[in-house]
């Protein structure tokens, strides 16, 4: 019964990892993108001495999403930066421990504050279609501020599953990893 | 119990709670956010404030200057991971191998010059540890010179141009400017940029690469076996001095065209960068080290690298947000402007407290959290924003060679071999601690080394 609910619940860290890996690889070709775009409005500008607004807007916000959607993916990679003078050392429980704290005081408390804010933001821009403020924007600043609320989304979804994963080691005394990391990077 | 009290509590609290090794982008911003909720039930906290939060993170999302830096890393991981870096090395160690201490200057110029652009001590020195160390070891170098070599010129790479850590200090420099405008009731003052900071920081950075080769010739004479010239059976490649030649212009050529269009002021640091990205792209398809899986590879790592540098921007501007609505700024503005001693006094303790939680904290949390705090009081005091941000590179490139906490000295630990006793480290470090400290008393006694060349270029 028991192990039923583990199985159960690695089950579930399985499938958030798989979504943020899918979501991260995707955004990872945002930025070969975002480079090109960038190195046109160069050229354009000092060869041909032309350029839109538009342009320049779409690789900032192109940037945005690269880091914003991108974040939970870093999370499943342990991509986001320790101070690690104690963690690098530590025994598998103190990590498990200190993971478990993280999401509970930190990481949960301010994505959910952070959704509840940007939330009726986006929702809002939505209902009105909002326009980039600058002239000869992109028309849709919507999608822009809907970034924020997804990035809570799949941020959060990101630190379930890896309390999921704390929780498990301290309670089966063995490290519990992503069914994904043996074979990630090399295998896609 | 005051507001302001708390606002200092809230600050080491989340220093303590930094060092139990969750990731620091939530750290901050979740330990501030629980101290908004305490505030409130203190009555000393509007929780409506944190209704601004959103709409700051979009002000970071629209931010086009912000832009150069995921150029960067792909520029720095582009030509790592197609190995330009590396041949570059080797190239250069084989034309000025045949020197004493050839091999020596050749990593100090490579690490200096390429340094990963990553904005990370860690990774820097992790990866000049891993190209290098176990070359120079085979040479016969002394390891303590070695080691003193590669903490200082890894660390050295993360505040010379064109990096990311300059970018990312500018965009904050450029707030703490505005604010202390404020202070003083001043108009709008000019606007700083990456490229100014880029300007400043360049003559800083020739004086410590200078500095570091006067120590190594210096070793050469007097103490020759500590890091001799390459045996012949090494340095194979001395005749073909064309092929070595094609191996050290293209890269060389790529960061003198990032820099001068930087430095020349036609181009922005984001054009440049962007630039720097196509090219070092090109370089890697000239020498056949191109394909499909080394852009996947390096779009990747661009995105978990700056993917971890923003979110530690969002996370700290949270605890911003909280630490001015408790009033924190006011307290440190009101006690460094109250300092006996005057503005000299305020700067040296800053500088000091940066040295010192330079040891916990990693370039980005004390760019994105203490200089925001102490730099708008700082310039009103009249320092040069310029100036202030090149002291506080330096600076904290000191802190990050001192044992016996300093983060270059652990990671170089890491990835050296294990006949390397870590005393050595300790011991190789010390001289380029002594020229650090030099070169820090020399800037603030002559600032123009920082603000003659912006000043020059861009007629501020």
């Amino acid at each position: 019964m028991v192990r039923q609910l583990f199985n159960y619940l690695k089950h579930v860290a399985d499938f958030i990892d798989k979504i943020n890996q899918y979501v991260g690889h995707a955004v990872s070709w945002l930025v070969v993108f975002m480079v090109l775009n960038v190195f046109v409005v160069v050229v354009l500008r000092y060869v041909f001495n032309v350029g839109w607004v538009w342009m320049q807007e779409l690789y900032v916000w192109t940037h945005a999403v690269i880091f914003m959607l991108g974040a939970g993916y870093t999370l499943l990679q342990d991509g986001h930066v320790r101070i690690d003078l104690i963690y690098r050392t530590a025994s598998e429980r103190y990590k498990a421990v200190v993971n478990i704290l993280g999401c509970f005081f930190f990481a949960f408390p301010l994505i959910y504050i952070l959704f509840t804010r940007s939330y009726p933001l986006a929702e809002r821009s939505f209902q009105t279609l909002e326009k980039s403020s600058e002239a000869g924007g992109i028309p849709a600043l919507f999608i822009l501020k809907a970034v924020i609320p997804l990035f809570c989304v799949l941020f959060g979804l990101q630190f379930l599953s890896m309390m999921i994963r704390s929780f498990l080691t301290l309670i089966t005394s063995t490290d519990v990893p992503s069914s994904l990391n043996n074979n990630q990077e090399q295998s896609l | 119990m005051t507001e302001e009290y708390l606002a200092l509590i809230m600050f080491l609290v989340t220093i303590v709670a930094l060092l139990l090794g969750f990731p620091v982008a939530l750290t901050l911003g979740g330990s501030a956010l629980l101290f908004a909720f305490i505030g409130e039930y203190l009555d000393l906290f509007n929780l409506g404030l944190l209704n601004v939060y959103p709409l700051r993170i979009l002000g970071v999302m629209k931010t086009e200057t912000l832009v150069a830096v995921p150029l960067f890393i792909f520029m720095g991981v582009m030509l790592d991971r197609s190995n330009l870096a590396g041949d570059l090395l080797d190239a250069m160690g084989r034309m000025f191998g045949k020197l004493r201490g050839g091999l020596g200057v050749s990593v100090l110029l490579v690490g200096a010059l390429l340094a990963a652009s990553t904005g990370i001590v860690g990774a820097t020195v992790v990866t000049m540890g891993l190209m290098s160390y176990p070359v120079m070891l085979r040479a016969g170098y002394d390891p303590k010179l070695a080691a003193g070599l590669i903490c200082s010129s890894g660390t050295l790479g993360q505040i010379i141009p064109p990096s990311i850590v300059l970018i990312l200090l500018a965009d904050i420099l450029q707030g703490a400017n505005e604010q202390a405008s404020e202070i003083k009731g001043d108009l709008v003052p000019e606007p700083i940029t990456a490229i100014d900071l880029f300007a400043g920081a360049f003559l800083p950075g020739l004086f410590l690469v200078g500095l570091y080769l006067c120590w190594l010739v210096f070793q050469a004479v007097i103490n020759p076996t500590s890091c001799p010239s390459l045996k012949t059976d090494e340095a194979q490649g001395q005749v073909k001095l064309s092929e070595i030649l094609r191996v050290i212009f293209p890269p060389l050529i790529l960061i003198v065209a990032v820099l001068g269009s930087i430095l020349s002021g036609i181009a922005t640091a984001t054009e440049s960068a962007a630039v720097g990205a196509v090219g070092a792209t090109f370089l890697a398809m000239n020498a056949g080290k191109f394909n499909l899986s080394i852009l996947q590879d390096v779009s990747r790592e661009t995105t978990k690298i700056s993917s971890m540098v923003f979110i530690i921007l969002i996370g700290a501007s949270l605890f911003s947000l909280v630490f001015r609505g408790l009033g924190g700024d006011e307290v440190v503005e009101e006690f460094l402007q109250n300092l006996p001693g005057g503005a000299f006094s305020a700067m040296l303790l800053v500088m000091l407290v940066i040295f010192f939680l330079g040891f916990f904290l990693d370039f980005i949390e004390i760019i994105f959290v203490v200089v925001p705090i102490v730099a708008p009081t700082l310039i009103a005091l009249g320092y040069s924003p310029l100036w202030l941000g090149v002291m506080i590179g330096v600076n904290l490139q000191t802190s990050f060679l001192t044992p016996p906490f300093g983060f270059a000295l652990f990671y170089l630990r890491g990835v050296a071999p294990a006949e390397v006793q870590t005393s050595m480290i300790y011991k190789g470090v010390i001289p380029f601690i002594f020229l650090q400290l030099f070169a820090l008393a020399v800037f603030w006694m002559f600032p123009e080394i920082v603000t003659w060349l912006p000043g020059e270029l861009f007629k501020k």
